[in-house]
């Protein structure tokens, strides 16, 4: 079980990796784009999607990463609050929540997938992108968050991890 | 069941489901998605995957990330002590010149770094012992820190008023306009309380054993005067027009990045991805936010609960006054217990349309609901800027730090009092450089 779980930890920091680079290509195009559009004084075609579809992009694929190191913003009072089993019982309701979750967006982001896909959607701008790039990043990123939160359902069950990473201590 | 009724349940679903303890994100959209399934059938769920794809699809969000890595990018730098070192350099022989620096520091990495606990820990690791050592009292100190963090939501660039932007659809640049006058009065007032407490207890105003020379001042000067230069240029380019909020971000983020690599010699790859990967953090979690929140505003206008919400006030027939304490009560209590951008999605949707219908200004509204946001975040339960300078100053009670920043607090609600008496504060700046709203 060990392997699996770090395999999936791993995996989940290479969704990091991706994600902090997509935001770092957006960084550098929006760049670009401003010394195209006002130093040359010319249009830009492929940017202001190609920028905003990054983000997106970081947006799922970075998801999986920030749920393994508890990124994702709670209001941690009653689990605080709690302890014992009653935060362990929290913690596994909160994992199995969020895991049922991104099973749900990665199966309705491959339908909308799918549909791009076989209709053969493209933007309406003159770069004329292929929508099943963009959208691609929904189903695959849910897909690793919902493996995310199956190894951390995993970890809290057989004690490998504190229930919302709060050690004993400050029971 | 009556849509007003509906609403009740999912308010109180919500509040539930996120006390449990689950990313504030997932639980937007899990309550979102229960309540389209039981009143709108299996057919709700396919526009799931479009409206959280399509809430995330527009440029302007761009800005979000843009800011948050030009804020980490000088958090990651000394560039916090070199700001408040200038200002205690320059305003030394000014009575209270020590309180001023640092709450002006403050107010100054605040807009650069656009975050409340950056901020508190950038000027108050600093700031607070140098307080300390000239013999403030520790509550004042560290209340004053965490005060001046707040500052960072809503002196521009200010990504909380971005997300105001979005989720209102208000013009961004305004927004950050409006907020300028209101965050130098707020700072205003924390210097004046502090200043006031010091004089009547007696602390020493003036430091007379440490003097300056004028080339100490002004060798600190190129250190500082670039980072307020970006400032300046992005409000220079956002109220001229000149560019969208999300290229003006873009150009300042790397500018910042340059910035720290030139003055502090910050080049190594490994604290350059340190700072990509917490900007990273920050930026997925935000956005998942606003997918979320566009997910619960879609469930709440199709079950007509938005709609009806407004009826309901419109037809209270009671003064305006009444519906924007009330408003205000409502905002503050749901800042005690989440962070302010969660607040901004989940309520602003709603509360526009009432506030509007009111006659209030939605730009005047944005400064009043940021300054309560501002109150959460130095009140517990999660108030996040305690926390932080606990960790900064662990000899410093919490307790303590909370009293310290008690009568910040008040000073915080004496500027929304001073913002509905005179709503000049938040409009006069705006209507001037911008035109008058639409």
């Amino acid at each position: 079980m060990d392997s699996f779980i770090d395999s999936i930890r791993r995996l989940s920091q290479t969704c990091g990796i991706v994600a902090a680079l997509l935001i770092a290509a957006a960084v550098v195009v929006v760049c670009e784009m401003v010394v195209i559009r006002y130093f040359l004084r010319a249009s830009t075609v492929w940017q202001t999607e190609f920028v905003t579809y990054s983000l997106i992009g970081a947006t799922f694929i970075g998801s999986p990463y920030v749920a393994l190191i508890r990124g994702h913003v709670n209001v941690e009072l009653l689990p605080v609050y709690l302890g014992g089993r009653a935060r362990l019982a929290l913690g596994l309701f909160c994992a199995a929540a969020a895991f049922g979750l991104s099973v749900v967006l990665a199966w309705t982001g491959f339908g909308l997938l799918a549909e791009a896909w076989v209709g053969g959607w493209r933007t309406d701008t003159i770069w004329a992108l292929p929508l099943w790039i963009p959208y691609l990043a929904l189903p695959v990123g849910m897909a690793l968050m919902a493996l995310q939160y199956a190894a951390e359902i995993l970890c809290l069950a057989t004690g490998r991890s504190q229930p919302f990473g709060l050690s004993e201590d400050r029971d | 069941m009556s849509a007003l009724a509906i609403g009740g349940i999912v308010g109180i679903v919500t509040l539930a489901l996120l006390a449990t303890g689950i990313p504030v994100a997932f639980g937007l959209a899990l309550v979102s998605i229960g309540f389209l399934l039981y009143f709108e059938g299996t057919s709700s769920l396919s526009i799931l995957a479009e409206t959280f794809f399509g809430s995330l699809n527009d440029f302007t969000l761009v800005s979000i990330p843009m800011f948050i890595l030009m804020g980490a990018a000088v958090a990651s730098s000394p560039a916090g002590k070199d700001l408040y070192a200038a200002l205690d350099r320059w305003l030394h022989r000014v009575p209270g010149g020590l309180i001023i620096s640092n709450l002006g520091a403050c107010a100054v990495f605040a807009a650069l770094s656009g975050s409340s606990p950056a901020t508190c820990a950038a000027i108050g690791k600093m700031g607070i012992p140098e307080m300390r050592q000239r013999g403030y009292p520790a509550g004042l100190a560290t209340g004053a820190i965490a005060a001046g963090g707040t500052l960072g939501i809503l002196i521009p660039p200010s990504i909380t008023m971005i997300v105001y932007g979005v989720a209102t659809e208000t013009s961004i640049g305004r927004l950050f306009i409006a907020g300028l006058v209101p965050g130098l009065m707020l700072t205003a007032l924390f210097m004046a309380w502090s200043l006031y407490i010091a004089w009547r207890k007696g602390y020493s105003l003036l430091d007379r054993a440490t003097t300056y020379t004028l080339r100490d001042r002004l060798v600190i000067l190129p250190k500082v005067l670039p980072f307020l230069a970006i400032i300046a240029g992005i409000l220079y380019v956002l109220y001229g027009g000149l560019a969208t909020p999300s290229e003006a971000a873009g150009v300042g983020a790397l500018f910042c990045i340059l910035l720290v690599a030139v003055i502090y010699r910050i080049r190594d790859l490994h604290t350059i991805s340190q700072i990509l990967r917490d900007s990273m953090r920050e930026s997925v979690m935000i956005l998942m936010i606003i997918g979320a929140s566009a997910l619960f505003s879609y469930m709440l206008s199709s079950l007509f609960v938005t709609q009806s919400v407004a009826g309901w006030i419109a037809g209270l027939d009671v003064n305006r006054w009444v519906v924007m304490a009330m408003i205000n009560v409502f905002l503050l209590v749901a800042g005690f217990f989440l962070p302010p951008v969660a607040v901004i999605l989940m309520t602003a949707p709603i509360l526009l349309p009432i506030v509007e219908q009111a006659g209030f200004d939605p730009y005047w509204f944005a400064v009043v609901f940021t300054i309560n946001m501002e109150i959460g975040l130095i009140t517990p339960p999660v108030g996040l800027n305690l926390y932080v300078i606990n960790g900064i100053s662990p000899d410093v009670s919490l307790p303590t730090i909370l009293k310290g920043a008690l009568p910040f607090m008040l000073c915080m609600v004496l500027g929304i009092v001073l913002l509905c008496l005179i709503p000049g504060i938040a409009t006069w700046l705006p209507t001037l450089l911008m035109g008058p709203a639409l």
